[in-house]
């Protein structure tokens, strides 16, 4: 038994070993205390006596007694300071041992994940509780994924199961009501870890694995427990068909490659087959969301061949539903990208013109950045280095504006050099 | 999203907190003057509590800087202040908020008379979303 072994048994097993302890105890913060601890025995004692033929089981045993164990000391603890302001029944703080009993759900992270993304707490919470809790990363991997010092995650960490705590949050599956506005949030998240893995950089290395594998991972356990939620199987066709294109996405300096240079050659084809062969299935039912969508749009670039083979007039269809469906200002210029493809320039131009005085997008610099390209295809060259220097300007991104700068360098060398012809 | 927010500040003598040594700071009614240090205290508690606090620094006197010119090949050394402005950089927090928002709200309760706060976003090595 090896540390690697062990952190895979760990990455497979916390959240089932978190949930079996949470429907016995429903405070999240003792729970992973507890889990913590009967992680740290496995490492002491499965070296020398061998992995137990359930790993699971072991580790739900260990820790339900350390939560007993806790739970007491805390009990005899409370007792102490409680005998003065008044009894309190002496079975109140009883807790069963996890592993006994039925235990018919306990393969289910679903109930873990809806409590990481309770609607109390802040998406960036959410997601730095669902990597600890649901993923079982530890606090000093969480941070790293997130760029932030340790001690300021175990803060937002700590602060986050506090609000639970404070909200009631309670661990259990709620109303069929009240399950798809949850299970949005959870997807959400998901899609979340998702994009922090692919946008994050670190050197040369343009997409944090980890993070979109993780994020694929839970996915498809979701959708494993959710087989008829359309949302979850677009999201996962969404992250699949993207993560098929990681491997192009940064070249040797380890610098963004737009989508339309990409060496195609290098996406997985294995990867995108799976994301549309989920969408294939889904997409006839017409439960349309935001997710089917962007991984519809998604496929139809994966479909072509070269960048000049790309069905922009199909993507342009899809961006308009995904505004109507969820308009954001992303969206709208995604739309105008498409526009600019499918009709001409002018075309795009025009549909940018409409929300140039859009408060969100005045300072944001895609706005620029599209309008850049646009007005460069259309032959306004002034307008466009114009704009590649104000989209450089605007974003905060380094390989983002390293790119910007360039095409602005090129169009004024053109500009100022004599024309050939 | 990761924000600089700098004051900018001319305390005499020098001294932190700032407000502490400014003039336009002392002169306000005494009980303005509580409510704008609890204000303050209260945001930096809960600035530390939420994980939002990522760090910073109090910086020593301006006037103690050393500067360091590239002439002729080669560096010169001459006593600070950097620049003939009024106030100088008096100390710095680095934030990681939600959004530009939350960090425009943070900047005004950082904000007090007679000096400058500036906020700046920081560059980050990764990719946007497109």
């Amino acid at each position: 038994m090896t540390v690697a072994e062990l952190a895979d048994v760990w990455r497979q097993e916390s959240a089932h070993v978190l949930g079996a302890l949470l429907r016995r105890h429903g405070d999240l913060a003792d729970c992973e205390d507890a889990a913590q601890e009967a992680l740290e025995a496995a490492a002491r004692q499965w070296p020398q006596e061998g992995r137990p033929d359930s790993p699971r089981g072991w580790l739900v045993r260990v820790a339900s007694r350390r939560l007993v164990d806790q739970v007491r000391a805390d009990r005899s603890r409370t007792a102490r300071e409680q005998r003065e302001a008044g009894a309190r029944p002496a079975d109140a703080w009883t807790v069963p041992a996890a592993d006994t009993g039925s235990g018919a759900s306990t393969d289910d992270p679903l109930e873990l994940l809806l409590l990481c993304c309770h609607p109390a707490l802040s998406r960036t919470s959410q997601v730095a509780l669902t990597l600890r809790a649901v993923s079982g990363l530890g606090t000093a991997e969480v941070a790293r994924a997130f760029l932030v010092p340790e001690a300021t995650m175990a803060q937002r960490l700590s602060r986050a199961r506090a609000t639970l705590r404070s909200a009631g949050a309670r661990f259990g599956r709620p109303g069929p009501d009240e399950l798809p506005a949850r299970v949005a949030a959870v997807l959400d998240v998901l899609h979340v870890v998702f994009t922090e893995g692919s946008t994050r950089s670190s050197g040369a290395v343009l997409v944090d694995a980890a993070l979109t594998t993780e994020a694929v991972r839970l996915t498809r356990r979701l959708r494993a427990l959710l087989p008829d939620h359309d949302e979850v199987a677009g999201a996962l066709a969404l992250m699949l068909i993207t993560a098929a294109r990681h491997a192009a996405r940064a070249d040797e300096r380890g610098d963004l490659v737009p989508l339309e240079e990409q060496d195609r050659s290098r996406w997985d084809a294995a990867l995108t087959a799976e994301g549309v062969q989920i969408l294939e299935q889904v997409l006839p039912r017409g439960h349309l969301g935001r997710y089917q969508l962007q991984a519809a749009i998604a496929a139809v670039h994966a479909e072509a061949a070269s960048a000049a083979d790309t069905d922009w007039r199909q993507i342009l269809l899809l961006y308009a539903h995904l505004e109507q469906l969820a308009p954001a200002p992303a969206v709208t210029l995604n739309r105008a990208v498409a526009a600019g493809m499918a009709l001409g320039p002018e075309h795009g131009l025009a549909l940018l013109a409409t929300v140039a005085d859009d408060p969100a997008l005045r300072r944001h610099h895609r706005f620029f950045a599209v309008r850049a390209h646009l007005r460069e295809r259309a032959g306004d060259v002034d307008g466009a280095l114009a704009d590649y220097r104000q989209a450089g300007r605007l974003t905060a991104s380094l390989p983002e504006q390293r790119y910007l700068n360039a095409r602005a360098g090129r169009l004024a060398a053109r500009r100022s050099a004599p024309t050939p012809r | 999203m990761k924000y600089v927010i700098m004051i900018h500040s001319n305390p005499r003598p020098w001294g932190h907190p700032t407000s502490d040594f400014l003039p336009e700071h002392q002169a306000l009614p005494a009980e303005q003057r509580e409510r704008l240090n609890a204000d303050f205290e209260a945001m930096l508690d809960e600035l530390s509590a939420s994980g939002e606090l990522l760090g910073g620094e109090a910086l020593a006197d301006a006037a103690d800087a050393r500067l360091y010119r590239w002439e002729t090949g080669r560096p010169v050394v001459t006593d600070g202040p950097y620049s003939e402005a009024r106030e100088h950089l008096a100390g710095f927090f680095l934030v990681d908020v939600a959004s530009r928002q939350r960090a425009e709200e943070l900047a005004a309760v950082f904000s007090g008379p007679g000096e400058t706060v500036e906020l700046r976003a920081t560059m980050h090595p990764g990719a946007d979303e497109q």
